[in-house]
């Protein structure tokens, strides 16, 4: 396959999950700081909300990875 | 672990009960639960002369603890105290306090009111810096009237509009002089004659423009008068600032070793007073219930025996009692896992009874921190990191907990770094001739992957499998996790002979044990129970992040060492190596640690976790290091 195709569908693996999660984190971070803000003991759960729409970016990474080094 | 606990139950003369909890809080081993009222037995209320002093003493302790922080003197030595401190003793240290805090406020005004003091003669005194040769002669215009005005940052272009506005006003009887102050405003100084000083008044009015008035305190109309008085008490204020200081210092020394020997005995007396309404009484006698682990029973019989003699009996309620949910949980684990209870403590206590995932994170945190680290110069760094912060932080603290997980983690990361080859990227290869043990991050993705997700898949079967033994007493929810654990297994053994990594003959007996387990599986947990399998699945290739973490990690290395040769001058190549390398390294303190614990608090304790455990508190003496929030033990380190 063209080398340049292959190269735009690991860029767009990565960049549209990319755009999905900073979407996703927007959407959370406020929120959750404004919880935070009235119930500090909910940092754990902080964690966990910002960490979770990163899985989206982080599997779209790995698929591009998966993109460039496949055989053939 | 999670240790046993056993639930006590004292009995014993009414009159003694103050006395048996004054016992109590000097063990600091009984987490008190409240008896339930049955029969005469009904809870223990305070008494109007008890809640009048418990009143008091919260009054006093607000004295104390406001003293204590005005005079800065919250830590040092405490001062003796009765060791059992009569009322007149909380009479005297309520006076104390009261009589100390009202000077620690005056001296708290009196200071706020030099400092405003100090800021308005500095804001006139840059003006008179500004107009000195001009406010000097002010004296000598006989009949005109000054005006100062001081514009804001920015404002300055106003001051042409000002000027045309005073000739359409007054024609030529003014005279408008300006400069910009260091702070960045404009002062402005309008001499007008005293006849058409009154038109000026009113356009300063209609333009909202305010005047900086000539302090009362400095007397007089003129600003050039009042300036060398303000010039010459701003000389004087530091000595009276200074003398606010020493009186503090004073106080402190005289009072701060006794307002701290007051601030403990109110504590214990009010947590004493507190706890009371937690025990049940009878006309004649009183009933006290609680937990202790049961390792530490033998300690408070003979100390509750040593300090009441035989009146007061302490007996253990049968286990067939209570339920496991009503027990608080003290985890209790070696010191080398000890620090882990911390990422334990971030979330929910587990149940009592079930099981205490400490020893599983302090295996698995350190490892998949490493493995996305992966290197043995960011390895070194942070056991630098690491040290320095052990050596910085005090036991029991957030912070040496933070150090001693850091330890496992940089220790997995060389290690990881050794197999990977990798020192600061491949730097170690270029200089040391470092090659990897394993495999290189960099090339080898693939395997990095499988490995990544073999690891989940790992880890998930030893949380299903942790999941099976926590639901031991419901035997059918048990054989349901189990059936759904064999299910996961027999996917993955599926998998693995369809891509010939196992041979391809245990492919057929995976399946057929699958549509084996399918029907069992339904019927023993219902339908949700597949899309739980399913979510189990997902959760495994969850675990590819580690590998995700660790590429990006290494290529952001990679990527730093080329900018040496990369950008001309090698100076400015090695300075901006050592910029990414600096980023790369914050990147690598944060994001993997999020993400081991997300694999951990998600993934791995979706399996078997059961938040929901009480926190062990014993009634015991207050101390700062808990502090009024926390006034109930942290045992897991100091008991049983």
């Amino acid at each position: 396959m063209n080398p340049a195709l292959i190269a735009l569908a690991a860029a767009l693996a990565v960049a549209i999950p990319a755009l999905a999660t900073a979407w996703a984190q927007a959407r959370i971070g406020p929120a959750i700081a404004a919880s935070m803000a009235e119930k500090t003991e909910l940092s754990t759960t902080a964690i966990l909300m910002i960490a979770i729409p990163e899985t989206m970016v982080i599997l779209g990474f790995v698929v591009a990875m998966v993109i460039l080094v496949r055989p053939g | 672990m999670i240790l046993p606990m056993s639930k006590l139950r004292i009995l014993g003369p009414r009159q003694r009960l103050d006395e048996v909890f004054r016992a109590l809080q000097d063990l600091n081993l009984l987490h008190l639960s409240a008896p339930e009222s049955a029969g005469p037995l009904e809870s223990s209320r305070l008494d109007a002369r008890q809640e009048r002093h418990r009143d008091q003493l919260r009054r006093a302790l607000a004295d104390v603890e406001a003293v204590l922080a005005a005079l800065q003197a919250g830590r040092g030595t405490v001062g003796k105290a009765p060791p059992a401190p009569t009322a007149s003793d909380f009479a005297r240290w309520a006076r104390l306090a009261g009589r100390v805090r009202r000077e620690t406020d005056h001296l708290t005004t009196r200071e706020a009111e030099l400092d405003d003091e100090r800021a308005l003669i500095l804001k006139y005194q840059h003006f008179f810096s500004a107009f000195r040769a001009l406010l000097e002669s002010e004296s000598r215009w006989t009949n005109a009237t000054a005006y100062h005005v001081l514009l804001k940052r920015g404002d300055a272009g106003t001051i042409p509009a000002l000027r045309a506005s005073l000739t359409a006003a007054i024609g030529d009887e003014f005279e408008l002089h300006s400069q910009t102050l260091p702070s960045g405003e404009t002062a402005v100084l309008a001499i007008v004659s005293a006849r058409a000083a009154g038109r000026v008044e009113q356009l300063l009015a209609q333009a909202r423009v305010e005047e900086i008035p000539v302090p009362e305190a400095f007397g007089g109309k003129s600003l050039a008068d009042a300036i060398p008085r303000m010039l010459e008490r701003l000389g004087d204020i530091p000595g009276e600032l200074d003398d606010i200081r020493a009186r503090r210092a004073v106080l402190a020394r005289s009072h701060g070793a006794e307002l701290r020997a007051a601030r403990l005995a109110i504590h214990d007396r009010l947590r004493a007073l507190e706890a009371l309404p937690l025990s049940g009484v009878t006309p004649r006698a009183f009933v006290i219930e609680g937990w202790v682990p049961t390792r530490a029973l033998p300690a408070l019989e003979a100390g509750l025996a040593e300090a009441c003699g035989d009146e007061v009996v302490v007996t253990e309620v049968a286990r067939q009692e209570w339920q496991s949910e009503e027990a608080p949980v003290v985890l209790s684990n070696p010191r080398l896992l000890r620090p882990f209870e911390a990422l334990i403590r971030l979330f929910p206590l587990p149940r009592y009874g079930s099981i205490d995932p400490t020893p599983f994170m302090a295996v698995f945190f350190p490892a998949f921190f490493g493995l996305m680290v992966g290197d043995i110069g960011y390895g070194v760094l942070l056991a630098v990191g690491g040290l320095i912060l052990h050596r910085l932080s005090r036991p029991g603290t957030v912070w040496r907990d933070a150090a001693e997980i850091i330890g496992p983690c940089a220790l997995a990361s060389i290690l990881a770094g050794i197999l990977f080859g990798e020192l600061f990227g491949d730097l170690g290869a270029h200089w040391l001739g470092l090659r990897p043990i394993l495999f290189s991050r960099e090339e080898a993705i693939v395997p990095f992957l499988l490995l990544a997700v073999a690891l989940g898949a790992v880890h998930i079967l030893l949380g299903l499998v942790l999941g099976v033994v926590s639901a031991r007493a419901q035997p059918r929810h048990a054989f349901g996790r189990g059936v759904a654990t064999a299910m996961v297994l027999l996917v993955i053994l599926a998998l693995l002979a369809a891509v010939n990594v196992l041979p391809r003959r245990f492919f057929s007996p995976a399946v057929i044990g699958l549509l084996i387990a399918f029907p069992l599986l339904i019927a023993l947990e219902g339908l949700v129970a597949m899309i739980e399998l399913l979510a189990t699945l997902g959760n495994i290739l969850s675990y590819a992040r580690i590998m995700a973490l660790g590429v990006a990690s290494v290529m952001l290395a990679v990527v730093a060492n080329r900018m040496v040769g990369a950008l001309g001058s090698v100076i400015v190549g090695v300075l901006f190596a050592l910029l990414f390398h600096l980023v790369n390294f914050g990147i690598v303190l944060f994001s993997p640690t999020i993400h081991a614990l997300r694999l951990h608090y998600v993934e791995f304790f979706g399996k078997f976790y059961s938040p929901g455990g009480v926190r062990y508190q014993p009634l015991g003496h207050w101390t700062r290091a808990r502090g009024p929030a926390r006034s109930t033990a942290q045992p897991e380190r100091r008991t049983a």
